[in-house]
């Protein structure tokens, strides 16, 4: 009976250090699909590598206990990386059948990602995944658990909401842009100051079609190397703010000690806009931006606590999704390892069924051949051989897929004793 | 049978009118995530089918009375609710927003309920109106009307999203309504397209006059001044629109007024007010 087993190491259980240790290159995964090729213990396997995991799924032959699969697995590792068995031991984990189903359902999901509802995942999991395929390191059985897996991936983002709600600052501000604008294109923004979260926020503005850019700095020189990045337009500004009239979007984080926009100026500059809605974001601390400017019809102003307060309540919601989501994935891997067994139960069945009625069908020919019969009396015949080879089969078969269904540990060691007690020679390739 | 028909089409907007309310009430709401979009879709059809069949009961009751059918409060409403769900279809058809449907749907089942109460009376029609006259006269008003109430659900949808942006406390989840830009603009557009018919069905209601002397005219007559009144606030918050940029919260406010008015026009005067316009 074959063994799905995998082992891993991620962001949960080990420091960055090991895991680097452990991240296959590219020339390690052909090495490590050619050494897959020739092993006989290791039937099929896929390796995911990223930069928060690094695991191996595969299908061991001959090995019937989790401890001795855990052994196959880990010299497997320690080869790859020359990596001592203890810290092996100690910084990865070993998932074992059903364990194993449910752990790769969970990583697609991304219910094991840092941030849970990540959409990254599924994509590096494909990629490992056609690759060990190329390779050729792959079978029936991790071809199938694969393809249910990319599946359940689909299946929990459509039915659950795990992946929607901004759970990053700057991801958080493109959002409400959007409930605000029709559409982003052909708007611009304008940065003032500079600094990581503004640049980060205008980046992912301008991948969603953001045109414009205004970068003002106090000094020149520094709105033109900040301008460069997204090709926008650098200018220095000392108390003019007339460039805001263009400025759908403003994103101020200088580090000003008052306030720079002041309510105002903004009204002049908001009638000179003709009411153009302005989404104005303040991730300075202290603030930019007066707030009562939020008082204005056409102004929405979001300072960085409003934005946080936006992304802890994202989180939350996700983190309730991710329980909904946990229960469709255990509903899910229970399901496809009861089909699993019952897929390598069968080959046995029919195996043993192929051999009694085959050896039936011998005696019978040869029964018939000393005897001289009416085509009745060989019929009755014929039809009787076939009932005793039903009967025979009828409770061990019954008992064998009852042990199945029951999802009883002990029918791989049934499925081991009739291979062996009937010397039966079993395909496990053959396709349904 | 047309008593029935008509009784069908009642429940099948009462329907719609449920399933719209309730797609926006259970919002984006993860449990409502699977059955949202069948709602929605039930909705729909329902919305559909509902005017399908409103369009024959109109057909019918027209051949019945031997002409356009708009002397009594019950032709008058059913073909209100006509109007209306005109005007929503060719919407969602240009710009797939059904959610306006939560909106602009209840007030068409109103109307054909008030219509349903009424419907067995008739109202006998005067000689000197029977014409076609009447039928592009008051078609025009009714989808200006409509084209107003399109409007006032582009308002409300407007406000809930602003004061929702407002809260900030509020999650980006439920992403059902428009974007304020969206709401507003489509909005105006409304009024204007509700103001261009308004000002057509009032100059060929106009021009009517001349042609019927029998019945007696005076341009003093409450539901013209009503009309032009509710003319007035459309026209002027479109003109503040163009001249000032007034949009987002007063354009929606207005829109909101602007309703009241059509209200007013439609019915306020009928039950209040003398006029020569009134239904039976």
């Amino acid at each position: 009976m074959n063994q799905l087993v995998s082992i891993g190491t991620s962001h949960h259980v080990a420091p960055i250090e090991f895991r680097e240790r452990l991240a296959f290159s590219e020339e390690q995964l052909i090495e490590s699909h050619q050494y897959v090729r020739e092993s006989d213990q290791i039937q099929e396997s896929v390796i995911l590598s990223t930069c928060n995991r690094v695991e191996v799924y595969a299908v061991l032959n001959s090995v019937r206990t989790p401890e001795a699969a855990a052994k196959v697995l880990a010299e497997f590792l320690s080869r790859c990386h020359q990596i001592d068995t203890e810290s092996l031991k100690k910084w990865t984990y070993l998932h074992h059948n059903l364990e194993t189903i449910q752990h790769l359902f969970r990583v697609i999901s991304s219910l094991d990602s840092m941030v849970v509802g990540e959409s990254q995942i599924l994509g590096q999991v494909k990629d490992a995944y056609d690759t060990s395929r190329a390779a050729g390191s792959t079978g029936t059985i991790l071809n199938r658990l694969f393809t249910k897996a990319f599946n359940v991936g689909k299946r929990i983002r459509s039915e659950t909401t795990i992946t929607t709600g901004a759970v990053s600052i700057s991801y958080a501000a493109v959002e409400l842009a959007k409930k605000i604008f029709n559409t982003l294109e052909g708007k611009t923004v304008a940065i003032i100051g500079a600094g990581e979260m503004s640049e980060l926020t205008a980046k992912h503005l301008v991948a969603n079609g953001v045109s414009n850019v205004i970068v003002a700095n106090r000094t020149y020189q520094r709105a033109v190397k900040v301008a460069e990045k997204f090709k926008g337009t650098p200018l220095a500004y000392d108390s003019d703010l007339n460039f805001l009239i263009d400025a759908d979007i403003v994103i101020s984080s200088t580090n000003a000690p008052d306030y720079l926009i002041k309510r105002q100026p903004l009204v002049n500059i908001m009638r000179k806009r003709k009411h153009r809605y302005m989404f104005l974001i303040d991730i300075a601390v202290p603030r930019d931006i007066e707030p009562d400017v939020s008082k204005l019809d056409s102004a929405f102003l979001y300072n960085i606590d409003d934005l946080e307060a936006v992304v802890v309540s994202n989180l939350k919601d996700r983190q309730q999704e991710a329980i909904h989501a946990e229960q469709i994935v255990s509903e899910e891997a229970k399901r496809f390892y009861d089909q699993l067994q019952v897929f390598q139960v069968n080959p046995t069945i029919k195996a043993l069924h192929q051999q009694f009625r085959q050896i039936a069908d011998t005696e019978l020919q040869a029964c018939l051949y000393k005897t001289t019969l009416s085509d009745a009396q060989e019929e009755a015949i014929a039809s009787m051989t076939q009932a005793i080879v039903k009967k025979l089969l009828h409770h061990p078969m019954k008992n064998l897929r009852g042990a199945v269904n029951d999802g009883d540990a002990d029918h791989g060691q049934y499925v081991q004793a009739l291979q062996e007690l009937f010397v039966l020679d079993v395909n496990d390739e053959t396709p349904e | 049978m047309i008593n029935f028909l008509f009784l069908l089409t009642l429940l099948i907007y009462l329907a719609a009118g449920i399933f719209q309310t309730l797609s926006l009430a259970i919002g984006a709401r993860t449990e409502a995530l699977m059955i949202r979009p069948t709602i929605e879709q039930i909705a729909f059809w329902c919305t559909l089918i509902g005017f399908a069949f409103l369009t024959v009961f109109i057909a019918l009751w027209w051949l019945q009375q031997g002409h356009f059918p708009m002397t009594h409060w019950t032709d008058s409403t059913a073909f209100f609710a006509w109007a209306i769900t005109l005007i929503y279809l060719i919407i969602v058809r240009l710009t797939h927003l059904r959610t306006l449907g939560s909106f602009v749907m209840p007030v068409a089942f109103i109307a054909i309920l008030i219509s349903y109460s009424f419907a067995t009376h008739t109202a006998a029609l005067p000689e000197p109106l029977q014409n076609y006259w009447l039928l592009a006269h008051t078609t025009l008003i009714f989808l200006a009307y409509a084209a107003f109430i399109a409007a006032f659900g582009f308002g409300l949808m407007y406000l809930i999203a602003e004061r929702k942006i407002r809260r900030k406390t509020d999650t980006l989840f439920d992403n059902l309504l428009p974007s304020l830009d969206t709401s507003d603009v489509l909005g105006y557009r409304c009024a204007i397209l509700g103001v261009i018919l308004l000002t057509m069905g009032v100059i060929v209601g106009s021009l009517w006059t001349q042609y019927i002397r029998d019945v007696p005219w005076r341009w003093l007559d409450a539901k013209v001044i009503s009309t032009l009144v509710t003319w007035f606030i459309y026209v002027g918050q479109i003109g503040i629109r163009q001249l000032w940029g007034w949009h987002g919260r007063r354009a929606a406010y207005a829109t909101l007024i602007g309703f009241v008015a059509v209200l007013c026009t439609y019915v306020g005067v009928d039950l209040f007010l003398d006029s020569m316009h009134t239904y039976r």
